[in-house]
């Protein structure tokens, strides 16, 4: 065949099969992943915290790819802030700036938390879901449009406490806690709510020690000398097994509440030491309640991870479920819409249906009461006789949230 | 504070600050020693105290939290801080010896960021509690108040381990060798002794402290990433107002710092962090080179 | 030897080219990158005002973080909490932080190397304590956030040639001060103290000043920080922060001019980019750190001061073959 041929046939041959493959595949989808950014603690003492959200995420996302979002799927990236707040900014303005991110994700630090929903989510116009840090004026006073809560708050915490605790013979409290804002914060809430549901409650003393505090003995033993008739403590995640050490080994008999003393990270490493008949308040234990979805949660999440679930987890969990369903009802790729739907938006989580509530967007969760009781089965304590609060009675009212906004 | 000042808290506080005290003291003599013979600050030091705490759980865990667990990870943990300093020292710090100071700081603190997270992509993130041995649980009453058995256990160890150190220091040949390295290293060299070995020597026997206080200190705290940080200033702090190179200006230190903090915390618990600050800045603008003679 | 400040005529030419390069970045450049290079403006700027006491002075400066977040939080909370007009909270914050440095200064000025530096990271500490506990002023550890900026200069680009221009005059300034009379005199204390002393040079004096002027310089560096990202918290008063602006200007090349503007880039970009890929940036940097102290001891600025050494002995024995 002569040169001239051969070129001309090849191109015949070319054209051809760009017809025919253009005729045979399917048109490319209009649909793109939807790009989640995730700003979190995984170095240092709080990067326990930072995993275990990372897993519930990856848990949930898991899944959900299975059916896809709005033709695509979900995927996401970490950046570690390190606890540092001038990181977490750093890193939230590269996630949306560079990486174009729909969803911003995150963290375990208040003040970063803070100085992202200002300077990232309020002013980018990206909604930014927190999903472990506690601090109350995330969605109370500094709240706005752009920013959710799917972590607890120490609104919350506090008010589960005033419950639990105006319900027993108590009337002398001490309070005792971290001097941080965080401590500072959880006892205010607890106070606050304490003594209007029950104004003949007293507090007797108050005792705040460094965060991280290692030897808590000489504080309780000093408290107890005072002879109250019970202790709120608030402590953080450095201080809570100090805490906890120091009531096994002053054999303290007077009743106490911690936030979070039931959590499982908290009572595991204290293995068959920790001491029993502790108060606390949590909002997810993976083994109660005793649903079928969080059973099965807890059984994806122990074959991938190799350890069960902690509150983090069912957070993230929960924040990836809205996600999608967020997407799914928007019908589209838009933030905007996104937000609107998601506002009063209702998912499955392994606890039951949870809410987020559209007037401070504010995550409503459950409480789950309990006491510190040893169990063999597990090789230490858990949470018992648990008292389920429903998310409604803990909430701060819609119109507290309005006039705290307002204040500011 | 509202609670009142009775003998039996004022008792109990000043234990409390005495066995923190002996703590910092283990850690910040290493650190002192450190400082007075290469006349480095040991940045790395805080990093070698968390590692030391971690491989003490390690150990304990292994060998079931009774006393020969204990006993194991108390000697063990300390010698395998040693082993990585010396690792360390050989490999590279030797051969920044005749380097500028600043440069010998820079590469102390790069050590410390290595080691902290080699210690995360070893132990992970996850929180650690060890338990102490029966024995030395629980507490005892004295003066009507409950004083932990851990407690008056690390105020046996602290001045035994303070009586080794000087002992070893000016009764044996490698410990004077040691100071008289710090005093003037050019003419131990002019003698003939090999001044890069003392160095590495000393630069070992301090780490091993900082490991020593590490597993020491993990049965009263949680043991978690971030240990390094909080102990690291505390240790530079004591070392400089109990005179540098001083072993007994560090456990001077170290009492005032641990005692002043504790009675703070009775005096005024939302400021007692002040307290061993403040005695810091009291003590350097009345003797500025620390309260004790100094090596250097 | 007498380590000359390093700033050829050739120099002067590099700097006008990079600055005018700086000036068009934001009409090319993608907005992150406009973000990150007001960052290290601001970071460039500390860096610098630490060197002009640590590289220039030879004073042992541990805890210069104390007075950028005297300067950032003055800044901050006047903007946030009064309605005194922004111009005033802009220049309080620096003024602040020199009336600061004077205060710790005169306590620290009176020792020597190690034991100045550590003083000054006792009465720091203090300063620190005080922002983190402090809460009815300063919101303590959370910090106060969306601190209202000026619109004037809000907004990326606005934001970043406000960020430029003030911290090309601050280097402008602090070149000139290096230059004079007075920076000379500082030079001599660094390298030979005891025959400043003999010649009847106050070195007491003449330290203090320059670690007025410094912590003038570090205040500025935290209200840029501010308008920057609108937020300030009490890490930025932390002994960490004054290690790692140390670290910068080590990393850069510490007796050189530009050296710690070039360490502080390297950080921010490490920081940054690094940490996108790995969890484990600090090991990063340890290493990075551990490479520079064995093949690059005077940092990267380093490379080219021996390069000028080279060139100016060889053009001395040239000089002295005549």
């Amino acid at each position: 065949m002569k040169r001239g041929h051969v070129w001309k046939a090849t191109l015949l041959l070319m054209a051809g099969w760009w017809v025919i493959s253009a005729l045979l595949l399917p048109a490319p989808a209009a649909a793109r992943d939807i790009k989640v950014g995730i700003v979190d603690t995984y170095s240092g003492p709080a990067a326990v915290f930072g995993n275990d959200a990372l897993n519930g995420f990856k848990l949930a996302v898991d899944e959900i790819n299975k059916q896809g979002v709005l033709g695509g799927k979900i995927v996401f990236t970490t950046r570690d802030e390190q606890f540092k707040v001038d990181i977490g900014l750093n890193m939230a303005k590269e996630l949306v700036m560079k990486e174009n991110v729909d969803v911003l994700v995150g963290t375990i630090n208040s003040g970063a938390s803070m100085a992202i929903s200002e300077a990232v989510a309020k002013k980018e116009k990206v909604p930014f879901f927190v999903w472990t840090a506690k601090s109350e004026n995330i969605t109370g006073k500094a709240g706005h449009r752009y920013v959710f809560s799917t972590a607890e708050n120490t609104a919350m915490a506090g008010k589960s406490a005033a419950v639990a605790l105006s319900q027993k013979p108590f009337k002398k409290f001490w309070i005792a806690g971290d001097d941080y804002e965080y401590g500072h914060a959880l006892a205010d809430a607890a106070w606050r709510n304490l003594s209007k549901i029950k104004p003949e409650a007293e507090t007797i003393g108050k005792t705040w020690w460094k965060p991280g505090e290692p030897d808590l003995i000489p504080y309780l033993t000093a408290i107890q000398a005072a002879k109250p008739d019970c202790i709120i403590f608030a402590t953080g995640g450095l201080s809570m097994a100090n805490v906890l050490k120091a009531i096994k080994a002053t054999g303290m008999k007077t009743p106490a509440w911690i936030h979070t003393a039931t959590d499982h990270s908290v009572l595991k490493p204290l293995g068959m030491n920790a001491p029993e008949g502790v108060m606390g308040t949590i909002q997810y234990h993976y083994y109660y309640p005793d649903l079928a979805a969080n059973k099965k949660f807890v059984k994806d999440f122990q074959a991938a991870y190799g350890n069960p679930p902690g509150f983090p987890a069912f957070n993230a969990y929960t924040t990836a479920q809205l996600i999608a369903e967020g997407f799914r009802a928007a019908g589209q790729i838009d933030k905007e819409k996104f937000i609107d739907a998601v506002e009063g938006l209702k998912v499955d989580t392994p606890v039951g249906k949870v809410e987020m509530r559209a007037c401070d967007h504010q995550a409503v969760y459950p409480m789950f009461l309990g006491t510190t009781k040893i169990s063999k089965e597990f090789g230490g304590a858990i949470s018992s006789d648990i008292i389920t609060l429903r998310g409604a009675e803990v909430m701060p009212s819609c119109e507290e949230i309005a006039q705290a906004r307002k204040a500011k | 504070m509202d609670v009142t000042i009775t003998f039996a808290g004022f008792f109990s506080q000043v234990l409390v600050g005495l066995s923190r005290a002996m703590i910092l003291f283990i850690v910040s003599s290493g650190l002192s020693f450190i400082l007075g013979v290469l006349r480095v600050p040991n940045v790395a030091h805080g990093s070698l105290y968390m590692i030391g705490a971690f491989t003490a759980h390690g150990i304990a865990v292994l060998l079931g939290e009774g006393m020969v667990g204990f006993l194991a990870a108390m000697i063990v943990a300390p010698l395998v801080v040693a082993l990585i300093s010396l690792i360390a020292e050989r490999a590279l710090f030797s051969h920044l010896y005749e380097r500028e100071h600043l440069m010998l700081l820079l590469f102390t603190f790069s050590l410390a960021l290595i080691l902290g997270d080699l210690t995360k992509m070893t132990w992970g993130a996850d929180y650690r509690s060890l338990v102490a041995p029966p024995v030395l649980q629980g507490s005892v009453s004295i003066f009507d108040t409950a004083v932990p058995r851990y407690n008056l256990f690390l105020l046996v160890v602290g001045p035994l381990v303070a009586v080794a150190l000087y002992l070893f220091s000016s009764k044996t040949k490698i410990g004077k060798i040691a100071r008289a390295a710090a005093v003037d290293r050019e003419m131990v060299g002019a003698i003939g002794i090999n001044v890069s070995w003392v160095f590495a020597f000393a630069f070992v026997l301090g780490c091993f402290l900082a490991g020593l206080g590490g597993a020491l200190v993990a049965p009263t705290v949680s043991i978690t990433l971030g240990m390094d940080h909080t102990v690291i200033i505390e240790a530079f702090l004591i070392v400089i107002i109990g005179g540098l190179g001083n072993i007994w200006g560090a456990m001077v230190g170290s009492l005032i710092f641990g005692v002043s903090q504790s009675l703070g915390v009775l005096l005024w618990p939302q400021f007692a962090i002040v307290f061993p600050y403040l005695a810091v800045v009291v003590i350097l603008t009345l003797k500025p080179t620390g309260l004790l003679k100094s090596v250097w | 030897m007498e380590k000359k400040l390093n700033f050829a005529r050739s120099g002067f030419l590099w700097s006008a080219m990079l600055f005018l390069v700086l000036l068009l970045v934001p009409f090319f450049a993608a907005r992150f990158y406009v973000y990150i290079l007001g960052l290290i403006f601001a970071r460039a700027l500390l860096a610098m005002s630490l060197n002009l006491l640590v590289g220039h002075g030879g004073i042992y400066q541990f805890h210069h973080a104390v007075f950028y977040g005297v300067g950032a939080y003055t800044a901050g909370l006047i903007l946030a909490k009064t309605p005194l007009p922004a111009g005033m909270a802009l220049l309080a914050g620096p003024l602040m932080a020199a009336v600061a440095g004077l205060i710790i200064g005169l306590f620290c000025v009176r020792l020597n190397k190690l034991y100045f530096g550590m003083l000054q990271i006792s009465l720091g500490s203090l300063v620190w304590i005080i922002a983190l506990r402090w809460y009815s002023l300063t919101a303590g550890d959370d910090g106060i956030h969306g601190i209202p900026v000026p619109d004037v200069i809000s907004g990326a680009t606005p934001t970043y040639y406000f960020l430029l221009f003030v911290a090309a005059a601050c280097l402008v300034v602090m070149y000139l001060i290096l230059k004079s009379p007075f920076g000379v005199t500082l030079r001599a204390i660094r390298d030979n103290p005891q025959r400043c002393e003999a010649v009847g040079i106050n070195v007491r004096r003449h330290q203090l000043l320059a670690i007025v002027i410094a912590s003038f310089f570090a205040g500025v560096a935290g209200v840029l920080y501010v308008v920057l990202e609108g937020s300030i918290f009490p890490d930025m008063l932390f002994w960490v922060l004054s290690l790692e602006i140390f670290i910068m200007c080590l990393l850069g090349g510490w007796f050189t001019f530009f050296g710690p503007v070039v360490g502080a880039a390297i950080m921010v970009f490490l920081q940054t980019f690094v940490g996108s890929y790995t969890e484990y940036w600090t090991f990063v940097l340890g290493i990075v750190l551990i490479l520079l102290i064995f093949f690059l001891p005077e940092g990267i600025m380093g490379i080219n001061f021996r390069e000028w050494a080279r060139i100016r002995s060889r053009r001395a024995s040239a000089q002295a073959a005549d």
